[in-house]
């Protein structure tokens, strides 16, 4: 039996499910927006043992944990303030702890530890020992350093170091997408020390790429922005936005193997990774997602991801 | 627009060729465009290479006209300029469904007596996952409520449930009082109404529902070929390549519980009440029909928009040959026209044969 860890809402979910269904694969699903009931995690000299909402996860050969984590405190408990805080602290050290155990003597694939601990320097970093290309980048706390790093290059941008921040309290709302430009006026406008700001050379690009993989099975498509404003004609008329163009793409070998040594060195056998391709022709490393989406770019390239997902737990 | 860097169609672009012209099917952006079969023969022959060198190609006696086509491509963002023309690969046409079974037609008519609720349990050991219920002489309001209760009380397979039935008294009130139970029902078409009325999905019922004038005599309505039902999406259009575009992975129960790869054909497989569903599954006469292809079907292989088009085996031109046109298609790929199919004089003998009224067929 198959034990997916996932949200109830996730589309990519429901079609893998389906495939394990066509391939008469066993599976149990949790969510991960639900009280999960943990019986116990027992560990003693002799086994080590865990039964949630009263089934007993000896029998399951394989995890694929798609997204978010199990709920195991419960929902009376939500509401307490400090007292939540720290028995949060506690859960997270379960769950991250069951994890590992059974990654141990399981086939899991996915993590929320990875997702948890997405450290996109130790990844940047990585991904240079494995000979991919990255783009020059700095963390500063002074406005001396900023400037010094803008002056070498044409312009730079600036991104988070794990999360995009979204903060919400009574009085204030801060959210963003992520990678922003950082313009002279900007700077200008900071003290002279700050906050660790991560900032990297903007580089200009042909186009995008993202790549979903899975143990040593590379997705790759290509992101097309929008050629130029001229194109943006108005011959049909669209409700949405004109989806900008996503095509496959079939990385050189040299590539292909950089990637795959990454993903080893980052200990990850599931994720998707941002790289572009330069107008100076150059592939270059931007970061990775551990569970991030891939429904988009199974459709667009008729990939077929969610039955090769299936397929991987097919022999257990 | 770019004349000495190579150029690369977007491989959701894909072209089809047809007699007189072509298409381009964008299959990310389900559009359809028609195109010069001189434009399809540069972009099968020459994708790769720079605009510069197809004009030196055809000994540049032509660039105005190949400079017109590029502006159209590029405008449409059919193409993109790349020297990396290797790494990007044409498309997969891979069809593939994780269901033995996808979707089923079930007609009820006022005498039907047969289980419907043990069809739909086999259906769910199928995977079936789209339903469409037919009520064509009266409305079966019994037999809707139980399929109602069961897909609202039972786990099952199917996603979507599509109903057809004709305008009664209280039709309207008797919609109302079931609403809450249609939590997979996503479209309910009354026809024979004295008004015509379309009402969106609202509240926590995902139901599209329509109040039409239109009338449906039985099954014999079925079979239309028509550009409202062109889809130029990824699924549909491999699944036209590899499979019927119609028949595939389709099973249906006509009126009198038989079953069939569809309730117009003639050709049963037994009846429901002693035949199980996964045992004509099976059957290599039943699925057959699956497997024929757009590229098989005279004329229709000859047509720019055979791969984003539906088809009938049910009614064809040629009654007796299982690859002919289908009857009910008015368009010509040898014109590019499309005229009313039901007034053809050459049709007359097959509309004859299937005893298709086609005063009934029009709106």
């Amino acid at each position: 039996m198959i034990l997916l860890i996932s949200s109830k809402y996730d589309v990519s979910t429901n079609i893998v499910i389906q495939w394990l269904n066509y391939y008469g694969i066993v599976f149990l699903r949790l969510h991960t927006e639900e009280f999960s009931m943990l019986n116990y995690f027992s560990v003693s000299n002799k086994s080590i043992s865990l039964t949630i909402n009263d089934i007993n996860l000896e029998a399951i050969t394989g995890i694929w944990h798609r997204r978010g984590r199990l709920r195991n405190l419960p929902n009376s408990l939500n509401d307490l303030g400090k007292v939540t805080t720290y028995l949060k602290k506690e859960e997270d050290s379960l769950i991250k702890s069951i994890e590992t155990s059974l990654r141990t003597t399981k086939k899991y694939i996915g993590s929320y530890i990875s997702e948890i601990e997405n450290y996109k320097l130790d990844h940047l970093i990585a991904a240079k020992e494995c000979n991919l290309n990255i783009p020059d980048s700095i963390v500063t706390t002074s406005k001396k350093g900023l400037l010094d790093f803008h002056s070498k290059y044409d312009q730079i941008i600036s991104k988070d170091l794990r999360y995009a921040i979204n903060i919400k309290t009574d009085d204030i709302s801060i959210n963003s997408t992520g990678t922003f430009k950082v313009t002279d006026e900007l700077i200008s406008e900071l003290d002279d020390h700050f906050a660790p700001i991560y900032a990297q050379e903007y580089i200009e690009k042909e186009f995008e790429i993202r790549i979903f993989f899975i143990e040593d099975n590379l997705f790759s498509m290509g992101i097309f922005s929008q050629q130029d404003e001229q194109t943006r004609v108005d011959y049909r008329n669209y409700n949405d936005e004109i989806p900008n163009r996503c095509v496959p793409i079939n990385l050189p070998k040299n590539i292909k193997e950089q990637l795959l040594d990454f993903t080893r060195k980052v200990k990850l056998n599931t994720g998707s990774i941002d790289m572009i391709y330069s107008i100076d022709e150059h592939y270059v490393f931007l970061e990775v997602n551990p569970m991030g989406q891939f429904d988009w770019l199974s459709k667009n390239c008729n990939y077929y991801i969610e039955e090769a997902i299936a397929k991987e737990f097919m022999e257990l | 627009m770019k004349l000495d860097t190579p150029f690369k169609l977007y491989a959701n672009c894909v072209t089809v060729k047809g007699f007189n012209r072509s298409t381009i099917c964008d299959l990310q952006r389900n559009d359809v465009r028609t195109i010069p079969n001189d434009l399809y023969d540069i972009l099968t022959n020459h994708e790769g290479k720079t605009i510069n060198d197809i004009k030196n190609q055809y000994h540049n006696e032509f660039d105005d006209i190949i400079d017109e086509y590029f502006q159209f491509l590029y405008d449409n963002e059919f193409i993109f300029f790349t020297k990396q023309t290797s790494i990007f690969p044409p498309l997969s046409l891979k069809w593939s469904d994780p269901a033995i079974i996808n979707n089923s037609i079930i007609d009820i008519d006022k005498n039907s007596s047969y289980d419907v609720l043990k069809v739909l349990k086999q259906l769910d050991d199928l995977h079936c996952r789209h339903l469409e219920i037919r009520n064509f002489d009266v409305a079966r309001v019994d037999v809707l409520e139980n399929i109602f209760d069961y897909l609202k009380e039972n786990e099952s397979s199917i996603q979507s449930v599509e109903i057809l039935l004709p305008f009664f008294k209280d039709v309207e009130k008797w919609i109302d009082s079931a609403k809450h139970k249609f939590l997979r029902v996503s479209f309910i078409r009354v026809f024979n109404c004295p008004f015509n009325q379309n009402i969106m999905p609202s509240g926590n019922t995902k139901a599209y529902i329509m109040y039409t004038k239109q009338h449906y005599e039985s099954e014999l309505c079925c079979g239309k070929i028509s550009q409202n039902f062109f889809a130029a999406n990824m699924k549909a259009f491999t699944e036209s390549v590899n499979h019927n575009s119609c028949l595939n992975k389709k099973l249906s129960i006509d009126k009198n519980g038989n079953i069939k790869n569809c309730p117009s054909m003639q050709k049963g497989f037994g009846s429901v009440n002693d035949t199980q569903l996964k045992d004509i599954v099976t059957d290599k006469d039943f699925t057959k029909v699956w497997s024929i292809t757009k590229d098989q079907i005279l004329v229709c292989k000859d047509c720019e928009f055979r791969h984003i088009c539906t088809d009938c085996r049910a009614y064809k031109e040629n009654p007796t040959d299982e690859f002919s046109k289908p009857l009910k298609c008015g368009y010509s790929p040898y014109t590019n026209e499309w005229e009313d199919w039901s007034i053809n004089p050459l049709k007359k003998e097959a509309i004859t044969y299937y005893k298709l009224q086609a005063d009934t067929e029009k709106p």
